[in-house]
């Protein structure tokens, strides 16, 4: 924890390539000791000081690390030790010191140019540098001396990535794939070409250029690689789908039949359909050039009929129903897409009818909507105009209304039948949001009747899968509704209220299948949207979160504890996932090593794009901003807390420029997070809806990373770069608008007027009472300013949504308030006294005004959410009452929970208060 | 309806929906990249219409001589995606690869005896139980919560099944090491 906190702060986090393992056994103090011992007898043992110098780096001694290690490096004739190489080359990968660590390599292959192993190492740390020139040549130099298949395909894997990831102009990258591909068809020709690894590399080096007609000939190549090509049902498919490619529709249709009659695959029927319809067109085309074009569609009728008689065929056999019947739903969109709805029509029935053949034959399946979902968006949403089609909206409700009632009714009698009815649910509220339904009281019509199955049936009692299913319709209309019905700022009120309704149905669910991870999610949104920070924090604890979960989930958790008023807990997390992001980087070059080595290429452009996606995520700098901003906040002294602010890397916590923050992935996995609307209609997207304040992104990260260069600067006396980044500051925020949350820019201001008063202080001629007046006024006015009127519902909205917001980031400004005060007393400067007097008539108001807060809350807090909350408004009149009858405990808890979560929160502010004096 | 295809490293970013679920094991991320370096054909995902990620398989190929084979290291299956014959297809494709590309004797797994749906599956697929492996399942690497069933299922080169024969019907984990 320590160690990866310093890191951190001094900017030495980039180190990513470390090998954490070692990080964490061998003592590298005893390491250290061994070394001098031996240098206390052999002062010049170059093979010692290489070795120290590597456990200094990794014991975090960097400065004399580097020093000794670049003293052997420059000492004639050092490198003709191994051992001296072996040492050198891990301290300055620890020190990330990457063209030292190269200069050891190539220093060292000048006294032994056909070390296989030399050039190996030179051609890995290229590799997991991304530096594909050097790479390239390393491959070369590799390949010259073993003369050895592999390294001659490392060549080509080489020549591919510097096309592709290098900065090269269109010439030079045409060059490098046409050396590829030649010495891809030589080997092929020369029989070198014998893995399906090999094959793969070269049909990338093809794809790269386009060359779809080469592509599916090499697939179809005969001799040893052919059968090696037929067992890979991957290359299979993508053998038919470049034959669409290079409009070889026949081809395609033959190959695609051949293969789906022996194992059905999605992509498969998708290539078989896209052929069947780009045939169709080209008979049309050929038609229309006839002179009497009247039997135009009867003609090429039949091309459609053939692959629908061979969908059925396929819909008859035992266990492919499924495949072949979405097929035909599939061929109707398609048809359609392709301006031949009339052959759909003749051939098919059409669309609408193709979709409820599919769901009345597979309603009772989980995976049913899914399948289904993307073709009601297809029929109902005109392409062009994104347009509603009323018509067909209208003639999907009233299929579904014949069908929904029934379906509740039978749910009892069986698990399947229940599932149908949750099916059905599904498919009302995915119309609804197409029909664009702006009425609150709609979307709770009928949550009654859910809850009573969900959690008051003998199903529930039993626990099947569709009560929690059905829990969760549930709680998302009430969401729904409550956003629809109350966006208003002046009807939060109610807001929050329909928001409590939705929470407490969601925890019954949860207590009713512990399992259910999207209940989880749900409610871990609304308790952070509430600002109850504890119940989100100890639901997500309980999922099974680890690594690469971090990007969808952990991101929303960090940060909002810091948000909230929970510092030290959730800089815990923060730094798990700080250590996340830091070690991926070198798992995955690890990874690519291996992909070499065990000659899967395959795996190398999908190794470098997930690593990429992983260091410059949206995800990882939110992270660490987070990080930073929290460890302000540690407890310890405020000499402590300087000195980490004077000792912070300005340029590691720099701001990414404009370019790099556009190229920002934001890999949350979202489809987990979607309400049951499709992830492009974001008006009814869950994600979106409860997300409780801006999503951190790169308006959020430029301001997280300005305010720790400005403490930096502050505490370094750099008056000229603090009022340059103070107005960089106003600018991001300016330009941010919306994107950040009001609580954002009351911090930005803040920290602006925190910057103004300590380059007016620090000078010492200049007055700086105006700017000492806006600081405290900016604290004192995030802070309450009355006590107001405990039992109205507005006083509870506000405390959901604002109170404790602002009075955390008055905290924040307060403390970097007291940082300058101290930064002047150590400079030195004769304003101190003065911005001492009045930071610390701020603090005592404003302790007393926290402490009112806290009075509030225990006295009033918890029966107010009682009496404004659990009886609800009465819209929510009836889900409110069947959940007060049928699980009063269940009320109650959520109660306790919004209640102590808000507590916590400023019991901890008020602590921080206490301790800054 | 699904497409079951080679599992690639950015697929992790997309299959919250299968390792959220309680009884999936989520590994380190070296984990499953060192599966990938080393067995990238072994390692599958079943992909539903929309993109998203149904389950997954990993697997890999080891042994010596008469127990050269395939093992099925992780199996699992999101909750909306069972009951589609989504684990025979996965399991179908390290069976085939095991056969065909790797020329094994023979494909096993190791499951919990609690796991009875599991076992009923991996029975209907073929499997047998060939031994049991003392204390093999840990919680947090330390306290054993539960032996392992051992099952196999002899492929084409193994013409008289004499994968499936055994004198020992219970082992220790290390005797399980190939």
């Amino acid at each position: 924890m320590e160690q990866i906190q310093l890191r951190v702060v001094f900017g030495t986090y980039h180190i990513s390539a470390v090998d954490e393992p070692a990080l964490d056994c061998g003592n590298m103090n005893q390491a250290i000791a061994e070394c001098q011992k031996i240098l206390r007898k052999k002062p010049n043992h170059l093979s010692a000081q290489a070795l120290m110098s590597f456990a200094m780096a990794r014991a975090g001694r960097i400065d004399e690390a580097e020093r000794i290690s670049r003293s052997v490096l420059n000492t004639a004739g050092s490198l003709k030790s191994p051992y001296v190489v072996e040492g050198l080359s891990l301290a300055f990968r620890t020190l990330g010191l990457l063209d030292e660590e190269i200069a050891v390599y190539t220093g060292a292959l000048e006294f032994q140019p056909n070390d296989i192993k030399l050039n190996t190492k030179l051609f890995m740390v290229a590799s997991r540098n991304s530096m594909y020139k050097e790479q390239h040549q390393a491959a070369v130099g590799l390949s010259k001396i073993t003369k050895q298949d592999k390294h001659m395909w490392w060549v080509i894997a080489s020549l591919m990535l510097q096309a592709k990831y290098s900065k090269l102009d269109p010439a030079s990258q045409r060059l490098q794939m046409t050396l590829a591909e030649r010495m891809s068809e030589k080997a092929l020709v020369d029989g070198k070409l014998k893995t399906v690894e090999e094959l793969r590399i070269y049909l990338d080096v093809l794809e790269m250029q386009d060359k779809h007609s080469a592509m599916a000939d090499v697939l179809f190549t005969d001799g040893a690689l052919s059968e090696k090509i037929t067992n890979d049902p991957d290359l299979v498919t993508q053998r038919i789908g470049l034959l669409v490619k290079s409009h070889e529709y026949d081809k395609a249709i033959e190959a695609a039949i051949g293969t789906l009659d022996v194992r059905e695959n999605w992509l498969g029927y998708k290539h078989y359909i896209a052929a069947t319809v780009a045939k169709l067109g080209l008979a049309i085309k050929d038609l229309n050039a006839k002179p009497d074009s009247s039997e135009l569609v009867p003609e090429a009728l039949p091309i459609v009929e053939v692959t629908c008689a061979t969908l059925n065929r396929w819909a008859q056999i035992r266990g492919r129903a499924r495949g072949a019947k979405l097929a035909l739903v599939e061929l109707a969109a398609a048809l359609g897409a392709a301006g031949h709805s009339d052959i759909a029509r003749m051939t098919l029935s059409g669309l609408g009818d193709q979709i409820w053949e599919y769901v009345d034959q597979f309603q009772a399946k989980a995976i049913c909507y899914k399948d289904i979902m993307p073709y009601f968006v297809v029929a109902i949403v005109e392409p062009a105009s994104k347009r509603i089609n009323q018509e067909v909206l209208d003639f999907h409700r009233n299929q579904l209304d014949r069908r929904i009632d029934i379906a509740c009714e039978s749910a009892a009698q069986s698990e399947d039948l229940a599932q149908s009815w949750v099916n059905l649910e599904k498919i009302r509220y995915l119309l609804q949001a197409l029909s664009d339904d702006v009425n609150p009281e709609s979307w709770v019509l009928g949550v009654d009747r859910l809850l009573q199955y969900g959690l008051d049936s003998s199903q529930a009692q039993m626990k099947q899968a569709s009560c929690s299913d059905i829990v969760l319709i549930a709680g998302q209309r009430l969401i729904q509704a409550s956003f629809i019905g109350f966006s208003e700022t002046s009807q939060h009120p109610q807001l929050h209220a329909g928001l409590f309704s939705a929470l407490c149905v969601l925890e019954a669910g949860i207590k009713q299948n512990d399992g259910s991870f999207l209940l989880k999610l749900y409610a871990i949104r609304i308790y952070l949207f509430l600002s109850c920070y504890e119940r989100a924090r100890a639901i997500y604890d309980s999922l099974n979160i680890k690594n690469i979960q971090f990007d969808t989930l952990g991101f929303l958790i960090n940060g909002h504890g810091t948000s909230l008023g929970c510092y030290v807990q959730d800089l815990e997390l923060c730094y798990e996932g700080v250590g996340f992001y830091d070690s991926s980087g070198g798992r995955i070059s690890r990874g690519l090593e291996s992909s070499y080595n065990n000659e899967t290429y395959s795996n190398i452009t999908d190794f470098i794009e997930f690593r990429d996606n992983l260091k410059n995520s949206l995800q990882r700098k939110c992270t660490h901003r987070c990080a930073l901003r929290g460890e302000a906040f540690e407890p310890g002294s405020q000499a402590e807390i300087v000195a980490k602010w004077v000792e912070a890397n300005a340029d590691a916590i720099g701001h990414t420029d404009e370019a790099q923050e556009e190229a920002l992935h934001d890999n949350r996995d979202v489809n987990v997070m979607s309400l049951l609307t499709p992830v492009d209609m974001p008006k009814w997207n869950l994600e979106i809806l409860t997300r409780p304040a801006p999503l951190p992104g790169t308006a959020w990260i430029a301001v997280y990373s300005i305010i720790p260069q400005i403490m930096h600067h502050i505490a370094t006396a750099n008056v000229e770069d603090v009022e340059a980044l103070s107005k960089k500051l106003l600018i991001v925020a300016e330009d941010a608008g919306d994107s950040l949350s009001r609580q954002d820019h009351l911090l930005v201001r803040g920290v602006r007027q925190v910057a103004a008063l300590y380059a007016r202080a620090v000078d010492g001629s200049q007055s700086f009472d105006e700017q000492l007046s806006d600081l405290v006024g900016t604290v004192t006015e995030a802070l309450t300013a009355e006590t107001p009127d405990a039992d109205s519902p507005e006083t509870l909205s506000e405390m959901a949504s604002t109170t404790i917001r602002n009075a955390t980031v008055a905290t924040e400004i307060y403390i970097y308030a007291c940082s300058v005060r101290y930064i002047l007393n150590k400079q030195k400067s004769p304003s101190t006294k003065a911005v001492t007097l009045a930071i610390s008539q701020l603090r005592k108001s404003s302790l007393a005004k926290i402490s009112a807060l806290r009075s509030l809350m225990n006295n009033h807090m918890r029966a107010s959410i009682d009496k404004n909350w659990v009886t609800s408004t009465a819209m929510f009149a009836v889900p409110a009452k069947f959940m007060q009858n049928k699980r009063r405990a269940i009320v109650d808890s959520v109660a306790k929970s919004c209640f102590s979560g808000w507590s916590r929160s400023v019991k901890n502010l008020v602590q921080l208060w206490e301790q800054w004096s | 309806m699904s497409t079951i295809r080679r599992f690639r490293a950015m697929d992790m970013f997309n299959f919250n929906n299968v390792n959220l679920d309680l009884f999936t094991e989520t590994y380190d991320i070296s984990f499953y990249l060192s599966y990938l370096a080393q067995w990238p054909d072994l390692f599958t995902i079943a992909e539903s219409a929309d993109g998203s990620s149904m389950g997954y398989m990993m697997g890999k190929v080891e042994g010596r001589g008469k127990d050269w084979h395939g093992h099925v290291t992780a199996l699992t299956v999101a909750p909306e995606c069972r009951r589609l014959g989504l684990g025979r297809g996965l399991m179908d494709s390290l069976e085939e690869a095991s056969e065909k590309t790797y020329d094994c004797y023979f494909v096993d797994l190791f499951v919990r005896p609690s796991n009875k749906v599991a076992i009923a599956m991996y029975e209907n697929f073929g499997y047998v139980l060939y031994r049991e492996v003392l204390e093999y399942y840990m919680t947090d690497g330390v306290m054993p919560t539960e032996n392992a069933h051992d099952m196999r299922k002899a492929l084409a080169r193994d013409v008289d099944k004499k994968s499936l024969v055994t004198n020992r019907r219970i082992v220790t984990p290390a005797e399980t090491h190939f």
